[in-house]
């Protein structure tokens, strides 16, 4: 991610770059966009991969969404990469498990190998179902500032432990990577990235993390101290508190009822 | 190892779900038993370090590179109940704000590096510095191994997973994950015992953090 390129800063526009939206989906309860994400890729997990005829109207939930929220669909469209190493995988092995009908067959390497039908219908399955799923939870943190989806997670009965520690993680997040970017940029500049042996570049990189791990830590005294000195007493408060309006039940309604018919669309024979 | 959403059955992630809100839950309870308050800053700043020295790198070979996954480093520092929040927090951050690893494969991915990961860890090191006691090199040996366990039982785990699930055959999720993640496993092992002999050399009390809290 940061090879080659001389980068200062993480450019961190991206994740806030659509909150200041009123579209409709902006307004919703984050604990509406939240479970309402969850549903949808629970039925798109769920759906059987011969039940290709169900991802379309699927796939044209999560595109109604997209535009009613007004944002760019190419950002999910990018972010679907990260699945790629684990559909390098599932393509892997689709010539040697599925029995049925033989698309081709040859030997490579002394091994019989024979691509099925039904083990193409299943990459294809799997590769569709993470990419809608990743395009829907883009929807979700594009539309959702993060302190409102984290309030939502803690209503949910998240444990505060945790719910706090993500929200002080958020908070310096990219403090302690633009840290660690410059620690890279020193080391460029020294090229400790390539000499040496293996253990003496593992040695150097052990070194640069070990002293972000002190700063880490003293910056979390500070801000301990800090927030002892203004009268922290182990409770989080929040000035507007979640409310559920008419339209988030119209639209949990709506949503759960067209998923509710994929879901069903998904389990019949075609 | 972050298995997206759409590569596990619904079954597979029901039950992972369950076992690592169960663990996640009890780590909760530890930890606020321990330290309460005062831990919350530590683990946030920490679960951000972890997330930023995942993304500094070191070339091996050929173009490739090796980096952190923090597992066992977080579990020696912070020690398992605080460990597990942490990476959970990593864990949860990756795939709500940068889509690495799925929402509803969530409860796959805390498992297998968070719960598994981090436990893993923390064993193997304890339990070979108890048995190597004073050599000098216990430390490092140690550390080595709870790393690179660490890494490769935690792949393992995302295999069975994705085997189970039907996704990859058993003769293929297997070996390709746990191969691959033996040698992934070795650049673990080697950032986490040059941390380790860092800290020792300039701030050998964070070393301690966790033996302490219990003490105290």
């Amino acid at each position: 991610m940061v090879e080659g390129q001389p980068r200062l800063l993480m450019r961190h526009s991206f994740l806030d770059r659509y909150y200041q939206s009123t579209s409709l989906v902006h307004r919703l309860d984050p604990r509406l966009k939240l479970l309402a994400t969850l549903l949808f890729i629970l039925v798109a997990t769920s759906l059987p991969s011969s039940a290709w005829p169900a991802f379309l109207p699927l796939a044209a939930l999560a595109l109604v969404a997209i535009r009613l929220a007004r944002i760019p669909l190419g950002e999910g469209l990018k972010r679907s990469s990260v699945a790629l190493p684990f559909a390098a995988m599932v393509a892997l092995s689709v010539p040697f498990t599925r029995s049925g009908q033989v698309v081709w067959q040859g030997s490579l390497l002394g091994l019989d190998l024979a691509v099925t039908s039904e083990g193409l219908l299943l990459l294809a399955a799997v590769l569709i179902k993470s990419w809608l799923s990743v395009l829907v939870s883009g929807l979700l943190v594009a539309t959702t500032p993060f302190p409102q989806l984290l309030k939502a997670m803690r209503s949910l009965h998240l444990p505060a432990a945790l719910t706090a520690t993500i929200s002080f993680m958020v908070r310096y997040l990219f403090v302690l990577v633009d840290e660690a970017m410059r620690l890279h940029t020193a080391r460029e500049a020294r090229s400790a990235g390539s000499g040496g042996t293996i253990g003496w570049r593992a040695k150097v990189l052990g070194g640069m993390i070990g002293s972000l791990f002190i700063r880490s830590y003293e910056r979390s005294e500070r801000i301990y101290l800090a927030m002892v000195s203004r009268g922290f007493a182990g409770e989080f408060h929040t000035l507007r508190p979640l409310s559920w309006q008419r339209r988030d039940s119209w639209a949990a309604l709506l949503w759960g009822a067209v998923l509710a018919a994929i879901a069903a669309m998904g389990r019949m024979r075609f | 190892m972050h298995i997206p959403d759409g590569f596990i059955s619904t079954g597979t992630a029901a039950v992972s779900w369950l076992a690592s809100a169960g663990s996640v839950g009890y780590a909760v309870r530890r930890v606020n038993r321990q330290l309460g308050e005062r831990q919350v800053p530590l683990m946030g700043v920490t679960a951000a370090f972890i997330f930023a020295a995942q993304m500094m790198n070191f070339t091996v070979a050929g173009g490739t590179s090796g980096h952190l996954l923090g597992g066992a480093l977080a579990a020696i520092l912070l020690g398992p109940w605080a460990g597990m929040l942490v990476l959970t927090s990593v864990l949860v951050v990756q795939a709500l704000l940068f889509q690495d690893g799925g929402l509803v494969a969530l409860g796959a991915n805390v498992l297998n590096m968070a719960v598994i990961g981090v436990l893993v860890g923390w064993v193997v090191y304890t339990g070979l510095r108890r048995l190597l006691s004073d050599r000098p090199w216990a430390t490092w040996v140690s550390g080595f191994a709870a790393a690179w366990l660490s890494v490769v039982i935690a792949s393992l785990a995302a295999a069975v997973e994705l085997a189970v699930s039907g996704t990859s055959p058993w003769g293929v999720a297997l070996p390709a994950m746990g191969l691959v993640h033996m040698l992934i496993g070795i650049g673990e092992g080697l950032i986490t015992v040059a941390v380790l002999a860092f800290l020792r050399v300039t701030r050998p009390d964070l070393l301690t953090l966790y033996q302490k809290a219990q003490g105290a």
